[in-house]
């Protein structure tokens, strides 16, 4: 009969091996969750674990995004609107480049997405104080607010979900040496699409440009429609010369529009077709009317009015009641493609500023999915040697498989507690199961020798007790230090690092709270007779 | 048969002096390489791209040789070109961050892209900033645990000198080797503070908490502390080989240098630690 308070150390080991096990393989672990990745892509795991980036591929990017907060400046709700107008004529830049938030109390935040590579902080802060503010270039830090940030962030993530990037996800991370950082990851994505879907900022445009009578060089240019405007999007559709997407305004903007479009002459008959072509012209034609569509400052289509003359005014009468009513129509693109990244842009809304990448990974999925089977391997000739060296030490296979049996299990439990908490396992997470091996298998070879050192002399279970305690006052030392050592790294946004950091910190709680000390135990019933703990 | 024992250091047969001698004057002679590093190229250790921005672009080259890559990146800005692995992979490095025409060369000549890594400059050096805080929290963490753990002075100083020379010889080595510092190395270092202090408190355990003569205890505690290491040792060497050959990233360097760093300790723990300890525990003031 085992006697359960004897052994309650190797109990606890197996129950909780059996918990790893249900996590690893059973219906415990997080699960699968969507890669993203089509079948064919994924090679087939036995396991609930999954995996990171380097050990499945896929695209990840970290951006920053660009602006500038001058922070505790002293105005009321009711100036925002003129300080930010001041302030963006000062600089030149667009009125919705700079936003003023009043704060609780008397201070509050002034941005200005711009980089200070383009307006200096010295710039900004006399654009304040033409603006009647007090502030000075101390007032003032790069970044953005945390507002702008969580908007971003949003946003990112409505574009991501939009395109089906199953799996993808958007997180902020803030850096120990300031600033915040904004990682999309995206699993089996090509690193370009991902690029190109987070890296602009969106700004959706439509503008009338039509002939002006002052000047025969160049078109008159009206921005009319912006993002707000738009009530509702329809989606993409394939047309048979590219692609669209189907539009209706706000009741707001749609009087203004159809107004704006009869008074520049764009519903008269006979206004002809505009013949702009964004692959290959840079300004429209200044004799035709064109409704251009435009994406962060750059003309992605140029539509004759088409139908939409017939919709706004049938009649050729002014009155476009009949549209404001329906005020639905179709925006066309060169392709299908650029008519889902419109759709897309145009529903997400437009990021408040531009995202900095600052880093990219991307690994093939089959390049990646290849080390999973190459760092098992890797594993085990190092697990081999260990077991090689540590039976050449003890030369008895009841001190040594143990052992190994013990470094094991370390490693079992840690994969079911990644496999519990839905961890992404990384080459990083890889090396950290190896630290932990490497230390264990250090406090076991110190728990051994401690324990069996002229062991004819632990005869009763005091002596046992008292070598137990000594071994592990070490043991516990070294298992602290390194938990300090790597307690830095596992808070620090240092990417690869911190999963290695976690990985190591969790295995060498396990293993002093678990499996080391089971291993006493093991050693007490294999090696000396009879002597129970107490 | 029984426990293998270690050889019996003759520690009786030297002087303090001469047991630190040794360890003193390689930690010298690494710190100088570090210096000397330092006023060549602007830093102790060439930086990798995690630290310094620019691109790193990993392409199986479907068979093609080392010179025929050479030729299809011609046209473009790079730093090198190396094999990698036992296949016909290479590792294409530049401080350009734009990697579009890169990418689209490899597939214009047919190669397949299996990686792509880039960091900006200025994320690089925010990166270089933050893993130095990293390390520089990680090793006074330690040293004041040493401290709490120990209440002395000396065996706590062992400690840590001995810690502190695990990391820079490591170091050192790595510039002789030309393996660059990057994230995966920061990992290995800090692992190795995690050896290091193993078999130093397991020394100083011995010594100062048990009965017994000195060298008896030094010899009880280097007979567990050499096992350790050597298994470690073994372990990573292993690692190493077997994660060069099948190419496998990060796994390669960190196991190289955790080489190195035990190796270190080796010498560290029982010639630096021990006359420390032994000057301590006979002349040192209690």
């Amino acid at each position: 009969m085992i006697d359960v308070r004897d052994n309650w150390r190797i109990l606890m080991l197996v129950v909780l091996c059996l918990v790893a096990a249900l996590a690893l393989f059973g219906p415990l672990g997080a699960g699968d969750g969507e890669t993203g990745l089509a079948d064919n892509q994924t090679i087939s795991d036995p396991t609930n674990l999954e995996y990171g980036l380097q050990l499945s591929g896929g695209a990840r990017i970290r951006g920053s995004l660009v602006g500038q907060t001058a922070e505790g400046i002293e105005f009321t709700t009711g100036d925002t609107g003129s300080i930010e107008r001041t302030v963006a004529d000062e600089l030149g830049v667009d009125a919705i480049d700079v936003t003023a938030r009043a704060g609780d109390g008397q201070t509050g935040t002034i941005e200005l997405f711009a980089s200070s590579d383009n307006v200096s902080q010295a710039e900004f802060a006399s654009a304040l104080s033409s603006a009647g503010l007090d502030a000075s270039a101390d007032d003032i830090r790069d970044g953005v607010t945390d507002a702008t940030r969580d908007r971003a962030t949003d946003i990112l993530q409505s574009r991501v979900d939009q395109t089906g990037l199953s799996g993808a996800s958007v997180t902020t991370v803030s850096a120990a040496t300031g600033g915040s950082f904004i990682i999309v990851e995206a699993p089996g994505e090509d690193r370009e699409s991902l690029r190109e879907l987070i890296g602009s900022a969106g700004r959706v445009q439509v503008i009338a440009s039509y002939p002006d009578p002052n000047n025969d060089t160049a078109p008159q240019m009206d921005p009319i429609l912006n993002q707000e405007d738009f009530a509702s999007i329809q989606g993409a559709t394939q047309t048979d010369d590219g692609g669209s997407v189907g539009v209706t305004l706000t009741e707001e903007a749609a009087e203004p529009f159809a107004e704006k479009m009869i008074d520049a002459g764009f519903t008269r008959e006979g206004v002809g077709n505009c013949n702009y072509d964004a692959e290959t012209d840079d300004d429209p034609s200044p004799n035709q009317h064109c409704l251009l569509t435009v994406v962060d400052g750059e003309i992605v289509y140029g539509a004759s009015m088409g139908n939409l003359a017939d919709t706004i005014d049938p009649g050729q009468s002014g009155d476009y009641s009949g549209f404001v009513a329906d005020p639905g129509f179709r925006l066309n693109t060169n392709s299908y493609e650029e008519a889902q990244r419109l759709s897309i842009n145009l529903e997400a809304g437009s990021l408040p500023t531009r995202l900095e990448i600052e880093s990219s990974e991307f690994l093939s999925p089959s390049y990646a999915q290849a080390f999973k089977p190459l760092a098992l391997v890797t594993g085990l000739l190092a697990w081999l040697a260990v077991s090689a060296v540590v039976y050449f030490w003890y030369r008895d296979v009841r001190v040594a498989i143990p052992m190994l049996v013990t470094a094991t299990s370390e490693v079992f439990l840690l994969l079911g507690f990644a496999a519990a908490v839905g961890l992404a396992l990384d080459l990083s997470h890889i090396a950290g199961l190896i630290a932990v091996i490497g230390t264990g298998l250090d406090d076991l070879i110190i728990m051994a020798d401690e324990i069996l050192q002229r062991k004819e002399e632990v005869k009763t279970g005091r002596v046992f007790q008292s070598r137990f305690r000594k071994a592990f006052w070490v043991i516990g030392i070294a298992a602290a230090t390194t938990i300090i050592a790597m307690s830095p790294l596992a808070v620090l946004s240092l990417g690869d690092l911190q999963g290695f950091a976690i990985i190591t910190i969790v295995g060498v709680i396990i293993g002093v709270a678990v499996t080391r000390p089971a291993y006493g135990d093991v050693l007490r019933k294999l090696m000396l007779d009879d002597v129970k703990r107490k | 048969m029984g426990r293998i024992d270690v050889e019996k250091m003759p520690y009786q047969e030297y002087t303090n002096r001469q047991l630190l001698l040794i360890p003193l004057v390689v930690l010298g002679v690494a710190l100088l390489i570090l210096v000397g590093a330092y006023f060549l190229t602007g830093t102790p250790v060439e930086l990798g791209m995690e630290f310094t921005g620019g691109t790193e672009i990993r392409l199986d080259a479907q068979g093609a040789s080392g010179d025929e890559v050479r030729a299809t990146f011609s046209s473009l800005e790079t730093e090198s070109i190396q094999g990698v692995g036992s296949d016909s992979s290479y590792l294409l490095s530049t401080q350009e961050t734009d990697t579009n025409q890169f990418e689209q060369l490899a597939e214009d000549a047919g190669y397949e892209v299996q990686s792509v890594e880039s960091t900006s400059a200025s994320f690089g050096s925010d990166s270089q900033r933050e893993a130095l805080i990293g390390m520089v929290a990680a090793f006074v963490g330690m040293s004041l645990l040493v401290a709490l753990a120990f209440r002395t002075f000396i065996p706590s100083l062992a400690v840590v000198a001995s810690a502190f020379s695990d990391i820079v010889i490591p170091v050192a080595l790595m510039n002789l080797f030309g393996i660059e510092l990057g994230l995966g190395a920061v990992a290995a270092l800090l692992m190795i503070i995690g050896y290091s202090v193993d078999s130093d408190i397991l020394l100083n355990n011995h010594i100062l908490r048990r009965h017994g003569s000195f060298y008896e205890s030094t010899y009880r505690a280097m007979r567990t502390g050499v096992s350790m290491t050597l298994t470690s040792i073994a372990a990573m060497t292993t690692m190493f080989v077997v994660a060069t050959l099948l190419g496998i990233p990060l796994l390669d360097s960190i196991a190289l240098i955790l080489v190195f760093g035990l190796t270190a300790d080796l010498m560290n723990t029982y010639l630096l630690n021990v006359s420390l300890l032994r000057w301590y525990k006979y002349e040192g003031v209690k």
